[in-house]
């Protein structure tokens, strides 16, 4: 019985945890923080909760009931999985130790200071309390018969089983050590009643026949010197598991009473422990609050335990439990099995026989042939389907439509939107359903406070306006709400309805613009001042949108198999000249992940998944997404986790550490994080691979490339200074191989290389005596010089020639956004230079805050060539009627060439 | 907290006539050259400054600066600062804790601890969680060694000690004993030459 202990994840805040499962399989949790956490696996990053009081001592579930005990002394219910509070079942002078349903799920177990008290869970008034202890009750636990016992341990020593009717004691072991305290019991003692009684006793577990109450065993191990703090029978009777105060785990074989599983983990003490449904999971839960899981536990032996079971002792069965026999399969997964005390849900209806027949007389004659039956290879687990099933690629369930950088939905203190020009939470709780709004830049706006009777679960924020949007209910349709709190006229707001069955999933905000997908599978785009400007179909249900500037990326599902997620993208530009740059190609992800954020460096495209990798649009390749970043590299645990807010071409990434959890909570305010990028590139800790940062330097630097091809100004300075970073590591990268005596990846270095960097590559390959490399390189030279010459036209020079002829020069800068640069510094304003921040991008690689670009409009010094073309134009144009720009340019280029030096001037 | 209300040259001046003894208020002022996390809602280009450059200042993003102008910003309601990573209730618990179990001085987080937490915790409480208890914490420890400075104080006075080594003492806490230990060190060298006249004056100049 192999089992995999998987690494401990963390569940709760520190102090005393229960688990147990679900009738689904779900792992569901207590602890100290007061929430039931409902975690679908080990790797739920974010488990539904319920908050039950400030702490929560013990809980117990069947049947869609959660009974918790928590920190005001009182024993409630919870529905489940909702969290309906259902009112409370009893309360005590102290806070209750532990709780347990009986296996029908009627009654409820729970002991307190000096008593238990059983209640009937449908009528709390009918309560049945069992006095005689003389110190806190440990624990409490069900006769798996129902037949009105019960046993409970408690701390003066005694473990005493109850006959409930005549709340009289049956019988009383004085077993463990006295103490005066729960806290401070060596032990917790949690019992388990199913097929026998077993009692953690010091290191050792007595096993007690039910009815005749004979000391039959006692399970012990020599590696196990530690006292056992809890016990847990598996769903089909046959193992135990026992955690212990020093974190290790002990699973018995009850038949043959040998050891068969011992893990061991350098840990805390193990406070709850809980079988899977089917058997072949353990959970576990320590006092320091942390979750574990033991994979593979018991499957194929206990599979076939229920078979024979179910051969041999049908009547048993029927005489036992004939009413929930009636039942359908699928109820009796839901339900009345028998249970020790909170721990188990066992999933077959056969399972729960087990502990009956085991109860009988003859249980260990019983117990012998099923030994022998042990020999013979396992059989089918007994949940195995029995018709034909389609074994092919599943679809995976595709993931929901979200904001980037908003936390879930379902939590009554969220963030609605983190991005890089603000922050938008949703409070929903008794007091109030309310927004708030705040900006980084106080410049830009001061904050608001709306309050939200729409019920708005979406938002997104931009220099300009906030947009929200609620989806729709039976009577209202879903409501589109923009604050177009930059508008100059006086209505800062509008608002529309979307048609009756379309329902907003995603949206954001662009500059001049808002888009909205919707359930029926449209986009919907909107000028900011609230007109309809475009719509149009989406080929699949949206994932989520970013706007950035003129820029619409739009995720949406393609079909997907096997877990992963099968994404489609769309980046649209939306400027005057409107078309598609990326047109529904697949978006790659990491395997069995799912998209996690989406936005916009300064103006490249890029987006993180579950798996932490954050990828960007590489324009230079083809419209490729490159990893440029993997955020769970640089995080401590594997529940740890990094909330992107924004990715920077500084280069850098903002992002919010979360400890043991995948989103950060509103309170306290979270503190961004910077992250650097870090391309996945060969042998990085290496001198070479380090060079190779040259390839990050490009890859962050090519949205110049893309910015003034489509007319937009730049930053010149930034642009030099990149190229400079870039041929300066190409020069290092260049020297490197001529050390290792690489001459040929010397000459595709160069081949990367300006002509003026060449140049000095030649002098230093002459220099360390390689001709032959210097003569290679002096033909790269050359042919660099040649290609300079026909492409002059595309020099920046050029470009900004053609500008100033088609734009016209001097036209101002778009003055939309009010200057928004305050006096910081009172006795420092002189010193700076006065940036318009708003919309010119003139400092957009120093400062990395997202802002949208405006065309070009700024005229540059002109140089020689340029005063010459504007005297000599009409010439040329004379000359050359029918020609368009870049000929008239190439004309120009060479008549100027042939002029002499006095002549240019 | 004068140095905030007073302009800064005027403390460069004080310094530069400065006597013996150093007031606790130039400790203070020492310390708000520390740097400090902030995440300012304004933006500004770099600016040049002569003791270094300081920004540029993105509304949003965490930035260093020196904490005279963190505290200086956060008055004017122009940044969030961020504690210090030691300004944390559980790692001065830790930190309180180790400074009681040894006999010697352990190593301080921040050569200023004192002085940063008066200044943060008394501008900026607004933007350090639980601050009441770190508040308490950072006065424990600094209980703590100051007792064990007057104690070790004590034993080298009453052992006539000729030297002492004293790690991981910071600027504030031997200002603090310094003008009491010079005195006493010197009355009681007045004291035994009186009582002592002549044969073992000079063993006594040790001190």
């Amino acid at each position: 019985m192999p089992c995999e202990r998987k690494p401990m994840r963390y569940g709760h805040s520190e102090g005393h945890t229960e688990v147990c499962f679900d009738d689904t399989g779900f792992i569901v949790t207590c602890g100290n923080d007061g929430d039931v956490r409902i975690w679908e696996g080990l790797d739920d990053d974010d488990p539904k909760f319920i908050t039950v009081g400030e702490k929560a001592y013990s809980l117990a579930l069947k049947k869609g009931k959660l009974v918790t005990a928590s920190s005001n002394n009182t024993v409630q219910i919870h529905t489940f999985p909702d969290g309906e509070p259902d009112g409370i079942l009893t309360r005590f002078t102290t806070n209750a130790t532990h709780v347990a349903f009986n296996g029908s799920g009627s009654r409820v177990a729970a002991g307190s200071d000096f008593m238990v008290k059983v209640v009937e869970v449908a009528d709390s008034s009918q309560q049945k309390t069992l006095r005689g202890h003389a110190a806190p009750v440990l624990s409490v636990s069900f006769d798996p018969r129902d037949e009105f016992l019960q046993a409970s341990a408690s701390c003066d020593g005694a473990v005493v089983v109850w006959n409930i009717e005549d709340q009289t004691q049956t019988v009383s072991w004085p077993l463990l050590q006295k103490t005066n305290d729960v806290s401070n019991a060596k032990s917790l003692c949690r019992l388990a009643f199913r097929p026998l009684l077993a009692v953690p006793v010091e290191t050792k577990v007595h096993l007690y026949e039910r009815g005749s109450w004979d000391h039959v065993a006692t399970l012990s191990d020599d590696l196990l010197t530690q006292q056992i703090n809890v016990v847990a029978w598996s769903p089909c009777g046959r193992f135990l598991a026992a955690g212990s105060v020093g974190g290790s785990l002990t699973v018995w074989d009850a038949n043959s009473k040998l050891c068969v599983e011992q893990k061991h983990e350098k840990g805390f003490t193990v406070c709850s422990l809980a079988w899977h449904p089917s058997g072949s999971q353990i959970a576990y839960t320590d006092t320091e609050g942390c979750l574990g899981l033991l994979d593979g536990a018991s499957e194929s032996k206990p599979a076939k335990d229920y078979d024979d079971l179910f051969d041999e002792d049908d009547d048993g069965r029927l005489m036992d439990e004939g009413l929930s026999d009636t039942n359908s399969p699928a109820k009796k997964r839901g339900g009345d099995e028998d249970e020790d005390d909170d721990f188990l849900v066992p999933s077959t209806g056969r399972v729960r026989n087990r502990g009956a027949i085991l109860d009988d007389e003859n249980s260990m004659k019983f117990r012998d042939d099923d030994d022998a039956g042990s020999t013979v290879a396992p059989e089918a687990a007994p949940l195995a389907p029995l018709h034909p099933v389609y074994e092919g690629p599943m679809p995976s369930a595709p993931q929901k439509a979200f904001q980037p950088g908003s936390t879930p939905a379902h939590l009554t203190h969220r963030f609605m939107m983190w991005n890089s020009v603000g922050i938008v939470r949703g409070y929903n709780d008794e007091q109030d359903n309310a927004v708030d709004v705040e900006f980084h830049d106080t410049a830009v706006h001061h904050a608001m406070h709306l309050t939200n009777s729409l019920g708005h679960t979406m938002a997104d924020l931009s220099q300009e306006a906030v947009l929200l949007a609620c989806p729709g209910t039976d009577e209202l349709a879903s409501k589109l709400q923009c604050l177009h709190f930059s508008s100059w006229d006086t209505n800062k707001e509008w608002m529309v309805d979307l048609p009756k069955g379309e329902d907003v999933k995603a949206l954001c905000l662009g500059q001049g613009w808002a888009a909205v997908a919707t359930s029926a599978l449209m986009l919907r785009l909107f000028s900011i001042g609230g007109v309809q400007r475009q719509l149009f179909s989406l080929p699949g249900p949206v994932v989520c949108m970013s706007g950035h500037g003129e820029q619409l990326l739009v995720v949406y599902h393609r079909t997907a198999f096997d877990g992963e997620q099968a994404l489609g993208v769309q980046l649209l530009q939306l400027s005057h000249r409107k078309k598609q740059l990326i047109s529904g190609e697949p978006l790659p992800l990491s395997p069995r992940s799912y998209l996690s954020w989406l936005g916009f460096t300064a103006e490249t495209p890029c987006y993180v998944d579950s798996d932490g990798v954050v990828r960007m649009l590489n324009r230079s390749l083809g419209n490729t997404w490159t990893p440029v970043c993997n955020t769970r590299e640089t995080c401590k645990s594997k529940s740890d986790h990094y909330w992107v807010v924004g990715v920077h071409e500084n280069p850098q990434q903002l992002c919010i550490p979360c400890k043991g959890s995948g989103y950060p909570p509103t309170l306290p305010r979270p503190a961004v994080a910077i992250l650097p990028f870090k391309l996945p590139l060969c042998q990085t800790a290496t001198e070479k691979g380090q060079m190779e940062h040259y390839w990050r330097s490009v890859l962050f630097h090519n949205h110049y490339g893309f910015l003034s091809s489509s007319g937009y100004e730049i930053n010149e300075d930034a642009q030099n200074e990149s190229q400079k970073e870039q041929q300066e590591l190409l020069m290092k990268m260049f020297a490197l191989s001529c050390k290792l005596d690489r001459e040929f990846r010397c000459v595709e270095l160069a081949d990367l290389m300006t002509q003026n960097v060449v140049t000095l590559a030649i002098r230093y390959a002459s220099r360390s005596r390689r001709m032959a490399l210097a003569q290679r390189l002096s033909e790269i030279a050359l042919e660099k010089a040649n290609q300079i010459q026909e492409d002059e036209p595309e020099e920046p020079d050029y470009s900004s020639v053609r500008r100033t002829s088609v734009c016209g020069s001097g036209k101002p800068t778009s003055s939309s956004g009010q200057p928004r640069v305050t006096n910081i510094l009172d006795n420092m304003t002189s010193s700076r230079k006065s940036t318009p921040l708003s919309r010119s991008a003139g400092n957009l690689s120093k400062n990395p805050v997202l802002k949208p670009l405006a065309p070009r409009s700024k005229t540059k010094p002109k140089t020689g060539f340029q005063l010459w073309l504007e005297e000599n134009r009409k010439n040329i144009i004379a000359d050359n009627p029918d020609v368009d720009e870049t000929d008239v340019i190439k004309e120009a280029m060479g008549r100027f060439r042939t002029l002499s030096a006095e002549e240019r001037l | 907290m004068t140095s905030l209300s007073t302009p800064r040259c005027f403390w460069l001046v004080r310094f530069a006539a400065r006597e013996t003894a150093m007031d606790p208020s130039e400790v203070e002022f020492l310390a708000e050259k520390q740097l400090v996390k902030i995440i300012p809602n304004f933006s500004l280009d770099k600016i040049y400054l002569i003791g270094g450059d300081l920004g540029p200042f993105n509304p949003g993003l965490p930035v260093e600066v020196p904490v005279w102008l963190a505290l200086n910003l956060k008055q004017r309601q122009k940044c969030r600062i961020i504690p210090p990573d030691w300004m944390d209730v559980e790692k001065l618990e830790e930190m309180r804790e180790l400074e009681r179990k040894e006999d010697a001085f352990t190593p301080v987080p921040s050569p200023h601890y004192m002085e940063l937490t008066k200044l943060l915790l008394n501008h900026a409480s607004d933007n350090i969680p639980k601050a009441d208890e770190i508040r308490t914490l950072v006065k424990d420890i600094w209980d703590t060694r100051i007792a064990k400075l007057r104690l070790s104080a004590d034993s080298f006075i009453s052992q006539q000690e000729a030297h002492a080594q004293l790690d991981n003492l910071t600027l504030m806490e031997i200002n603090t004993v310094r003008e009491f230990l010079l005195d006493s060190l010197n009355c009681m060298y007045k004291l035994r030459s009186n009582l002592q006249p002549g044969s073992r004056k000079g063993q006594l100049t040790d001190y």
